[in-house]
């Protein structure tokens, strides 16, 4: 069978698709801010004109060409949100879940992903802007990144809600009370603006770095989950029954079709 | 005294209390509590003076008395899940009722306590030690109060027959009890630890 | 669900388990009052090693405690009993461990 055939016989191709996007997303927006534009972990918070201006010298080709690939692919964001809402409409509980999870999301990534892009991109663009710019651009860019974790955190409380609601069996309920740990971390970081230094501030040991710890542990693990779901869907509206045993562990462009 | 059959307890051995899923809660959120205490710890070393001076601002027989209100909040709530298993639901109530309210005044004393210390001059900005104050105790706020949602999804549960649930009823009791358990870490590292 | 007609009996033992259960954890509460007295120079508070070690160790006592008792991990399968128990080591070991190094580093 040709990959062609398989890819028109798959009814979860679409749902492969989004997953492998997920991933690949993922992939590309920890690529571009740890490594290109090493804008994660953050720049010091409160600092002087100067040093900003410093800072985005230091940084110039790697925001440049790094947030270029954010602007061009950033869309692709939407495959891994659609995926979550997805999974969210399979459960038994009623699909307000899912528009409220979807909308969430979607409002958020404007302030708390975009806006990060844009204003560290305007500010290595003209290095010869004044240093107050600079400086006003620098505390936009981790501020609205910082500040805006207040719409994510009600997101996992959705989801959370979701979970413990579902009697589809859709995720295990212990990733509902993951979506819990997840929301109080990211319960500190909102207030970040009010601390020059410290633990707190938005770089810091418990703002920035066990609150990265937990997300990370928690998205890898919901990419994890998302997979099953996939794998057990049988587009119905019942309980997903379980995952069959000894089933293929990827999907292959010339495996059998199974269904 | 006890009975010659008064051997067992009527809880039947080897059950996992309540979901095993809350208790993946459990060891979860104690790991990232755990490393918030690290890091006090760890700053606290790096300025003992200062961190002293501050936390000489607490009031130890207030945080003697905030640890006897959740601990017997979660022999309130140990005993109205007795109470459920037992199968008397109106006992086990009113006992949910009592841990309630001991949470709620558990709520009350700590206003009242934060309201001293910022009336004193005392703020989450005005030093490192009242930074790691204010957030170890309000973060353990917030899980009082969604431990209160549980302790009402709890009496809920109890007040008809029909939906009643003994699992969940053991679920809410066991996230109750990680309030307790964090207030008891978070008195003895804040107020005694010098 | 039936319920035994051995539940007023055996409810007694559990109760005053329980009862012991919070005397205990109480007691130890109130042994910090000694302990935090000792260390200090008359209402000013003075650094003191041993102070934060039994601070630290009667927490883990008590969390034990809680859980075993309280949580009712006492009639759990083992897997549980040990994690518990795991998890009040790493807790122990983690907070000693940070102030010891970083006193080494001060």
């Amino acid at each position: 069978m040709s990959i062609v055939s398989n890819l028109r016989a798959d009814p979860k191709r679409e749902l492969w698709f989004a997953w492998y996007s997920t991933v690949a997303f993922y992939s590309l927006y920890s690529v571009v801010f740890f490594g290109l534009t090493r804008t994660q972990p953050p720049g010091k918070p409160w600092l002087e004109p100067e040093q900003t201006v410093e800072w985005f010298a230091g940084r110039q080709d790697g925001l440049l060409v790094g947030f270029a690939l954010i602007f061009v692919l950033g869309g692709w964001s939407a495959t891994a949100i659609a995926l979550i809402a997805y999974s969210i409409r399979r459960m038994s509980v009623s699909r307000a879940f899912a528009y409220s999870y979807l909308v969430l999301y979607l409002i958020a990534a404007v302030p708390g992903f975009l806006f990060i892009c844009v204003a560290m991109t305007v500010g290595a663009m003209r290095p010869e802007r004044s240093p107050e710019a600079q400086q006003w651009l620098y505390d936009l860019g981790f501020l609205s990144f910082s500040g805006t974790m207040g719409v994510f955190l009600v997101g996992s409380l959705i989801w959370m809600t979701a979970i413990l609601l579902d009697k589809n069996r859709v995720f295990p309920r212990w990733f509902g009370y993951l979506n819990l740990c997840n929301a109080l971390t990211e319960v500190v970081i909102a207030p970040s603006w009010i601390f020059q230094r410290g633990v707190l501030a938005w770089d810091g040991v418990i703002a920035w770095w066990i609150d990265v710890a937990v997300f990370g542990t928690y998205t890898g693990v919901f990419i994890y989950l998302l997979r099953e779901v996939i794998v057990r869907d049988d587009f119905g509206r019942g309980p997903l029954p379980d995952a069959p045993p000894g089933r293929p562990r990827r999907w292959h462009p010339l495996a059998k079709v199974v269904r | 005294m006890a009975t010659a059959t008064d051997t067992t307890d009527t809880s039947p051995d080897e059950r996992v209390p309540g979901e095993t899923g809350m208790w993946f809660f459990v060891l979860f959120e104690s790991l990232i509590f755990t490393s918030y205490f690290c890091v006090y710890l760890y700053f606290r070393t790096q300025d003992e003076g200062a961190f002293l001076e501050a936390q000489s601002a607490l009031r130890l027989p207030l945080g003697i008395v905030d640890t006897i209100v959740l601990l017997t909040s979660s022999w309130a709530i140990a005993r109205s899940v007795q109470e459920a298993r037992a199968g008397r639901p109106a006992a086990a109530r009113r006992l949910a009722f009592v841990t309630i309210g001991l949470g709620a005044a558990f709520s009350a004393l700590k206003l009242v306590e934060w309201a001293h210390l910022i009336g004193d001059g005392h703020t989450f900005t005005s030093s490192d030690f009242m930074q790691h104050y204010f957030f170890l105790t309000g973060m353990h706020a917030v899980h009082l109060l969604i431990g209160l949602v549980a302790l009402g999804i709890l009496v809920h549960q109890l007040a008809d027959p029909h939906r009643r649930s003994q699992e969940t009823i053991e679920t809410c009791a066991t996230y109750w009890h990680t309030v307790d358990l964090y207030w008891v870490l978070i008195f003895a590292v804040l107020y005694i630890v010098r | 669900m039936a319920t035994t007609s051995t539940e007023t009996t055996t409810s007694t033992s559990s109760r005053l388990r329980t009862f012991v259960a919070w005397l205990l954890l109480v007691a130890v509460t109130v042994i910090y009052l000694g302990i935090d007295h000792s260390a200090d120079d008359g209402g000013t508070l003075v650094a003191s090693t041993a102070v934060t070690v039994s601070a630290v160790l009667l927490a883990l006592v008590k969390v034990r405690i809680i859980m075993r008792e309280l949580m009712d991990v006492r009639h759990a399968p083992p897997f549980l009993r040990r994690l518990t128990d795991l998890l009040v080591a790493v807790i122990g070991v983690s907070l000693l461990a940070t102030y010891f190094v970083g006193q080494a580093i001060a």
